[in-house]
């Protein structure tokens, strides 16, 4: 008599098995991803050094599935057995101890690692806005042209009307007088005086307020950094690095510590292309290099291994040193906003200066801002709380409203001292 | 033909004036009186041509750290204390779960701050509903490569004792910096503070949710 419990058996097994198999199967294209992002993102990138070592291609590299799957359940375990590999990788960074994972089942890990395999970087937003961005027009020149055209219509037909006139007195024979060329012709000297007076006096003018004023002043810095790319495309925070604009008269730039808190993993520049003002293209992982080199950073070992040095960035927005001015009174007891003063920074690739921080540009804004006294909450500016008198006046309804001015926005100690 | 060199020379002379007008303005210009203008003293990052050279040969430049041992001013005393860890070690890190939060519970109007505090400063990474997906991680479409904590849904981050949180946030962890340069202790221990209650708070908007959710279908 036959056996048919083993076969029976078997054939049960390998069933359950295919299905399990099967199930499992669809189970890793779902949650690959998800299991990855959740698990292990925080330290590894498929394709990118981060805190751990890049996964693309660890099924090659360690071709031992059951060595791998003890290595991520319980790392500890396969460094203290020895093993070259993970040792070596182990100091070769810096001695970060890996999380364990002894909860994640085979079947997920083997998700993960297809996730990983099958992971393609999203490619570089190549063209994008930064590229679309037009010319601004000037239309000086066609003025330019117009107004000289019509200035020579003008002389044409001035002098059609004097040859008319010569023509028609002849006729009528009174006699003509000697003809005078027309730039000896005074009131075409006249004219002509009078122009350059006002043109020149104009021009002459405006240099001498010119001078000492740097509106749109635009230096090459030393790293083409650009604010469009951080304060525009990543929303990062005027204050994330420009921390001391809230509590000091300077507003800082930062130092080389705060650029390494993204730069470290950052090392590279995907976005839409960067342009110079004058329409030339700068390469962004190459900008991100010399601020490595600034620091001294080795992004291959992920170490500082030089010793550092100052990025020597050029000052734009100076102001005399009779004048004084605090970002703290603005930023944080006046609530104005950055763009106020510095213009749509988020926009600009390198910055420009875009108020010419005159003293009667100052004032107009004193002039017109209203004070942001404390409401009943007590939110608001406390700093101007003596000034009791101005709140009685607004309830009893004898003023609507304060200006800076009232308050001594415009005398002269507070800037000049 | 006089005529004709004449408006030439017009037309020579306004095109020169046009060209001359230049659109990126490189240089800053002239100023009336240079000693008024450029600070004799020494100012932040006002320094002429000529007091760089020297400055620079001194060593001095804008970005130096302070003197090792400095107390800044307001600063909370006696701070923490646990040095950061050395490369390969975590001793300080796990010491650090038994240092306390010294801060009293925030009112409303330092919740309000440290909110602020949180957005400028972590928000950009950890997201402003500090689920873990910033404008700089995307969920992984951003430039960021590894994946910041997510401080709220995640037991991990929710059951970390703030001293721990406190540790990472001076001396940074992993891929994150160190923010001590940027918040000052009692400011790094209220955006802890906050992080806590935020996490507290969708810990327990979590509960009462599925409560009225049981309610509504029962009512149905």
């Amino acid at each position: 008599m036959i056996n048919h419990r083993p076969i029976v058996k078997k054939l049960f097994l390998s069933i359950l098995l295919s299905t399990v198999v099967v199930i499992g199967n669809h189970l890793f294209a779902q949650d690959g991803k998800a299991l990855f992002q959740s698990n292990c993102a925080s330290c590894h990138n498929p394709v990118k050094v981060v805190t751990g070592p890049a996964l693309q291609g660890v099924t090659s590299r360690v071709t031992d599935k059951k060595l791998l799957h003890d290595w991520i359940h319980n790392n500890q375990k396969v460094l203290a057995s020895g093993n070259k590999y993970f040792n070596d990788l182990y100091v070769q960074f810096n001695k970060t101890p890996m999380t364990t994972f002894p909860a994640l089942t085979d079947g997920e890990i083997d998700a993960i690692l297809k996730y990983v395999e099958d992971y393609k970087a999203p490619a570089p937003t190549a063209g994008g806005p930064g590229t679309s961005a037009e010319p601004s027009s000037d239309n000086t020149l066609l003025y330019g042209i117009l107004t000289l055209i019509l200035a020579v219509i003008m002389l044409v037909l001035l002098q059609v009307n004097s040859s008319l006139k010569k023509l028609s007195d002849d006729k009528e024979g009174i006699p003509a007088a000697e003809p005078i060329p027309f730039y000896r012709n005074k009131v075409y000297i006249m004219f002509i005086i009078l122009l350059l007076f006002v043109g020149g006096g104009y021009l002459l003018v405006q240099g001498a307020v010119g001078l000492g004023r740097t509106k749109g002043y635009q230096p090459e810095q030393p790293i083409f950094y650009s604010h469009k790319v951080h304060a525009g495309t990543n929303q990062i925070s005027c204050l994330y690095c420009h921390t001391n604009a809230w509590e000091s008269k300077h507003a800082t730039v930062p130092s080389l510590n705060v650029c390494m808190n993204c730069h470290a993993a950052i090392n590279e520049y995907k976005g839409a292309k960067l342009l110079r003002e004058d329409g030339t293209e700068v390469d962004g992982t190459q900008e991100i290099q010399k601020l490595y080199s600034y620091t001294g950073y080795d992004p291959k070992a992920g170490k500082y291994t030089q010793p550092g040095k100052p990025v020597e960035w050029i000052k734009i927005h100076n102001l005399p040193d009779h004048v004084f001015f605090s970002h703290a009174q603005h930023v944080r007891a006046g609530k104005v906003q950055c763009q106020t003063c510095h213009g749509p920074i988020q926009e600009m690739n390198e910055v420009k200066q875009f108020a010419d921080l005159s003293m009667g540009w100052c004032i107009n804004c004193h002039r017109t801002t209203k004070v942001d006294f404390p409401d009943s909450t007590g939110n608001g500016n406390k700093f101007y709380s003596i000034y009791k008198s101005f709140h009685k006046d607004l309830q009893s309804g004898k003023m609507d409203s304060v200006t800076v001015e009232k308050i001594g926005g415009t005398e002269c100690q507070k800037c000049h001292y | 033909m006089k005529k004709i060199s004449i408006t030439l020379s017009i037309l020579f002379t306004v095109t020169i004036f046009v060209s001359c007008s230049d659109d990126i303005r490189r240089k800053p210009g002239r100023v009336y009186m240079p000693d008024m203008a450029y600070s004799r003293a020494y100012e932040t990052y006002s320094v002429t041509e000529e007091m760089k050279d020297s400055l620079l040969r001194h060593g001095v430049h804008f970005s130096n750290t302070p003197v090792p041992g400095t107390i800044k001013r307001g600063e909370l005393v006696p701070g923490f204390l646990l040095a950061k860890d050395e490369a390969g070690d975590t001793a300080n890190y796990a010491a650090s779960r038994s240092i306390q939060n010294p801060l009293p519970a925030l009112d409303s109007m330092q919740m309000i701050e440290a909110n602020r505090l949180y957005l400028v400063n972590c928000g950009i990474c950890h997201g402003p509903a500090l689920d873990g997906n910033g404008p700089l991680y995307k969920g992984g479409d951003g430039p960021f490569p590894a994946k910041p904590a997510q401080l709220v849904g995640d037991k991990k981050y929710e059951s970390m004792p703030e001293g721990q949180m406190f540790y990472s946030v001076t001396y940074g962890k992993n891929k994150m910096g160190s923010y001590a340069s940027q918040l000052n202790t009692a400011q790094r221990w209220m955006v802890i503070s906050y992080i806590k209650s935020k996490q507290q708070a969708a810990g327990k908007s979590a509960a009462p949710a599925a409560g009225s959710a049981d309610s509504t279908a029962a009512k149905k």
